[in-house]
């Protein structure tokens, strides 16, 4: 790497180092920055040659217009400031999604003064594909910024930069904001997936919700006695052998539970070696079991979601997936 | 009227172009009269062409035809100025490429170069006209330019023109002291390299010599020749000759000044008497090297760039200035004498006239001498009676005399018996010297008028005058002026032969009769003060600022510190503004603030987060009725803030009465410091 790049890079990590993270991003003085772009240098150079024919033709009403646009200009450049000084910036982060899913930050610009702003850009910073908008007076605005978060897990959400060149182009002032906000990114789903596992017959202790195999040979699920269960529902064999054994907790039959084989995802179980591709699998999976409303459990090298089902069953298993 | 139903549907792109296209039409327009009809006829023709492919959503033209385009400019303006880089060809080439300029306005960077060159061009008519006309007009289309450049950085609004329009106005007035302040203190240099001549502003004016129908010509341009502010007390119209070229050679038509060699340095025996006018003269751009001045100016006028030097005729010359106006401070005497006292053989130059011409006014003077009453008679003596011949000889004033034929003089005396004042004092002066008396022709101007609006006093070139100055022994030269005898009106009352008046000046004087004049006054005065202010401002005035503010001697690097101090200083200034918070923060926040702050100092310690309600009941519990007022201006300000509409009248009206509020118990501060 060349030396200035090799600096330009430390400056940059040191910079963003000193930012400090927020969802609210509130626009000063301190925090706006504002240099002449190259068009306010062809500005300057325009009005350098004004003034030398001013000079040179002793014009009087030429020196009134070169100086007027110099204080145009000047003006400008506290208009431009202004456009951003005293913004208040709103970051809504974005909803868990799945990774190479392009997903949107959305940011509400709030204009607490009197005046109206125009022209106020948005964009990631490592991107810079502005996206524009303006901001009545005493209004808000809301803009969406498109965004593909680079891994899964929880991720730091990108660096934001606003910008404007308003009103004149002479000068770009910008401001650059590290929300503080994450967002939950879920592995990507492998596509095409092989089909899902084949149900086991096994039985798990451990769990509240375990599995018994029964005199008559079915399965069927049993679960601690809730109140409103009727006489009926409670298995009254194992009453019995409770109350022989000194406790007095009754066990229901679970009628909920669906009579079907259950379904064991297992880390240790896609045939596969590398970890991202796996976990990839068993996103793959977790998705079409959810999409065929099987009871289904996850079972990861750190953790173990017992068997399950619905929409924050499945929220579950993704979110432990993601941050595996 | 179908049209703008289509306007509405277009693109904004289109829109933007558009207006573009109007603004540099607009910049554009005035340059007409000045370029070449080829310039003029292909800008406009590549703006229309512009137009019509915004209006129509069609593509550009490809680089090829701009570059076309170019080479064919280039080769006309080559063409027609022979050069590439003079003033004209220059202004030419701006014109061209900032029309070509608007057929490629593709990224943001071709928009930036159309509005730089759209400022250059609004420059290069400065060098035609400098006018307050000119500046107004240049104003608006600085103030298009800049709604148009403000408006192409509006990304992502559907905000209207009018909001752009409002924030370059914006810009522009808040940029004024700015431009006042870099205007006043900018020293101001001579050009720093040469440069070939602009068209020149000045009017011929005054001619350096007469002939037949010169003067009557000037007689029907009632533009300014300049202008004059006397510090004290103001003379009558009628006393002022200002001083122009002095005649003396003459071939039968025409009257020349004698030849330079002939010429000796400075006035001969000048001597004044009285109080002298002081006065301020401002010249407009004029192509005579003459300083006009009344008569008689002992000293050089003020101003050292003016190069002033005297002539042995009275007059007062400097350095031509086509291009400027030239102010200049002068002190008169309306008394004075001077010319030789006793007879110089040099005075013989005076007496020449041209042989064979005039026979019958050559025999009137011979007459004349032989009558026994004048034959010892001295100048003054002869003038009279030939004066009293004009006076009652039925001659007449007129504009429009009649051809003369080749014996000027006999024409005026005999045949025509009318004519104008370079006519009556050419036929004066010819009879002088044929009695024996030297005479000479003075031109000049003659009578100001005073404009009631500013005080100032113009010339104009209707005033343009001749009169004749005759020798007499023991006294020097005296100033005689035919015309008056004939028309004692046209010196010194307002009333001149009038030009025939245009269409514009028979509608305002139908309207009113004085209208016209009050209006021209008013015209004039804020042109004057134009002059005055802005055109004439210069290294000279600068120079008097810096003497004003006590700087002894004067130099521009005194005035570049002053302008860098006060600049940084404004910087600064601006800098903290921004830094501050104060200022920008909500009227209610601060008018809160305020009254929590007061009632502190009046005793009663109220949290910040008080509401005007606690407030208020805080106060009716400390000081009962007392407390009244105040309460109810915090209900006010309560009302206000949560009240329906955002009143800015009411808000002023709380921030008034704040100030007149009562207070019910304000502690002496001292007590309270001896309490801390």
């Amino acid at each position: 790497m060349n030396p200035v790049q090799w600096l330009r890079s430390r400056f940059r990590l040191w910079w963003q180092a000193r930012l400090r993270p927020s969802d609210h991003h509130h626009l000063t003085q301190r925090n706006v920055y504002i240099l002449p772009t190259a068009p306010g240098l062809l500005l300057a150079a325009t009005l350098l040659v004004l003034l030398l024919a001013s000079i040179n033709f002793q014009l009087n009403l030429g020196y009134a217009l070169t100086f007027l646009l110099a204080g145009c200009s000047l003006v400008g450049m506290h208009i431009g400031h202004g456009t951003l000084r005293g913004l208040h910036l709103q970051l809504l982060p974005p909803p868990a999604h799945f990774l190479d899913v392009p997903s949107t930050l959305t940011v509400q610009l709030h204009n607490p003064s009197t005046q109206p702003r125009y022209g106020i850009g948005l964009a990631l910073q490592a991107q810079g594909l502005w996206s524009w908008t303006e901001v009545p007076a005493q209004g808000s605005a809301e803009l969406k910024l498109a965004w593909a978060a680079p891994q899964r897990g929880r991720v730091r959400l990108p660096l934001l930069s606003a910008e404007t060149r308003f009103p004149m182009g002479a000068f770009r002032v910008w401001t650059v904001w590290q929300p503080e906000a994450t967002a939950l990114v879920y592995p990507r789903p492998e596509t095409p997936a092989p089909a899902l596992p084949t149900a086991q017959a096994e039985a798990h202790s451990g769990a509240a919700t375990a599995l018994t195999a029964m005199p008559e040979g079915e399965w069927d699920g049993v679960r601690a006695y809730r109140r409103g269960d009727t006489p009926r529902q409670i298995v009254w064999k194992k009453a019995a052998q409770a109350m022989a054994a000194g406790t007095s907790a009754l066990v229901s039959r679970d009628a909920g539970a669906p009579n079907k084989a259950e379904l064991w995802l297992d880390y240790g179980a896609t045939g596969l070696a590398d970890k991202e591709a796996r976990l990839s699998r068993l996103c793959a999976w977790v998705r079409t079991a959810d999409q065929g409303g099987l009871n289904y459990g996850l079972r990861l090298p750190s953790q173990q979601i017992p068997p399950g089902s619905g929409e924050a069953h499945q929220r579950l298993c993704l979110e432990a997936l993601a941050l595996c | 009227m179908a049209l703008f139903p289509k306007l509405n549907r277009l693109p904004r792109e289109a829109h933007e172009t558009l207006f573009v296209l109007l603004v540099v039409a607009w910049v554009l327009m005035p340059q007409v009269a000045q370029l070449q009809a080829w310039t003029s006829a292909l800008a406009a023709t590549l703006l229309l062409w512009r137009g019509y492919l915004a209006l129509s959503g069609r593509a550009l033209p490809g680089r090829w035809w701009l570059a076309g385009l170019l080479a064919l400019t280039l080769a006309a303006t080559l063409l027609t100025h022979r050069t590439l880089l003079g003033a004209e060809a220059g202004v030419a080439l701006v014109v061209v490429l900032l029309a070509l300029k608007t057929l490629e306005m593709r990224a943001r960077r071709d928009a930036f170069v159309v509005f730089f060159l759209g400022f250059f061009a609004v420059l290069t008519q400065f060098f035609h006209s400098q006018s307050l006309a000119t500046a107004a007009y240049m104003l608006v289309a600085v103030l298009g330019l800049l709604t148009a450049l403000v408006r192409a950085h509006m990304p992502g609004s559907a905000v209207p023109l009018r909001a752009a329009a409002r924030t370059a106005v914006r810009m522009a007035a808040l940029g004024t002291p700015m431009m006042a302040l870099l205007f006043v203190l900018f020293p101001r240099v001579a050009p720093l390299w040469g440069v070939a001549d602009a068209a020149p502003r000045a009017r011929s004016g005054l001619s350096a010599t007469m002939s037949v129908g010169s003067m009557a010509e000037l007689a029907l341009d009632e533009s300014i020749a300049f202008r004059l502010r006397f510090d004290g007390p103001e003379p009558q119209s009628g006393t002022l000759y200002f001083r122009g070229p002095v005649l003396s050679q003459f071939d039968g038509r025409r009257w020349l000044p004698l030849d330079d060699t002939a010429v000796a340095q400075g006035p001969d025996g000048l001597q004044v008497q009285g109080a002298p006018l002081r006065y301020e003269l401002t010249l407009e751009p004029s192509t005579h090297p003459w300083l006009m001045v009344l008569d008689a100016t002992p000293q050089a006028p003020s101003t050292p760039a003016l190069q002033a030097t005297p002539t042995s005729d009275l007059q007062w010359r400097g350095k031509a200035d086509t291009q400027n106006l030239r102010r200049y401070r002068a002190q008169s005497y309306l008394q004075y004498q001077y010319g030789p006292r006793q007879w110089t053989p040099a005075l013989r130059n005076f007496m020449a006239l041209p042989s064979g011409k005039n026979p019958r006014t050559l025999q009137w003077a011979a007459q004349m001498r032989s009558e026994p009453a004048l034959a010892s008679a001295d100048a003054s003596a002869l003038s009279a009676h030939v004066l009293a011949r004009l006076r009652n000889g039925e001659y007449s004033y007129t504009l429009s005399p009649g051809l003369y034929g080749e014996d000027t003089a006999d024409a005026f005396w005999f045949e025509q018996k009318a004519g104008f004042c370079e006519h009556i004092a050419s036929a004066y002066v010819v009879v002088m010297r044929a009695l024996g008396v030297p005479a000479r022709v003075v031109t000049g101007y003659q009578g100001a008028q005073r404009n009631a609006i500013d005080g100032y006093w113009a010339v104009r070139q209707s005033d343009a005058h001749a009169w004749a100055e005759i020798w007499q022994a023991g006294v020097g030269w005296m100033r005689v002026d035919p015309t008056a005898a004939v028309s004692p009106w046209r010196v010194g009352e307002a009333t001149r032969l009038a030009p025939p008046r245009s269409e514009v000046v028979k509608l305002f004087t139908a309207v009113g009769p004085g209208l016209w004049t009050s209006a021209r006054a008013a015209w004039e005065a804020a042109n004057n003060r134009w002059n005055q202010w802005v055109l004439s401002y210069g290294q000279g005035t600068q120079m008097d600022i810096l003497k004003r503010l006590g700087v002894a001697s004067p130099h521009w690097e005194d005035l570049a510190y002053l302008l860098a101090g006060v600049v940084s200083a404004l910087g600064l200034l601006g800098a903290a503004w921004s830094a501050w918070p104060q200022g920008r923060r909500n009227p209610w926040q601060s008018l809160l603030d305020r009254a929590r702050k007061r009632l502190a100092d009046s005793g009663l310690r109220l949290p910040p987060s008080a509401t005007p309600r606690q407030m208020a009941q805080a106060a009716k519990a400390r000081w009962g009725e007392a407390a009244l007022p105040l309460n109810q201006w915090l209900a006010e300000l309560e009302y206000w803030h949560y009240g329906a509409a955002d009143d800015a009248a009411r808000l002023a009206r709380l921030r008034k009465k704040w100030h007149k509020l009562p207070w019910p118990l304000k502690q002496p501060r001292t007590v309270q410091r001896a309490k801390a």
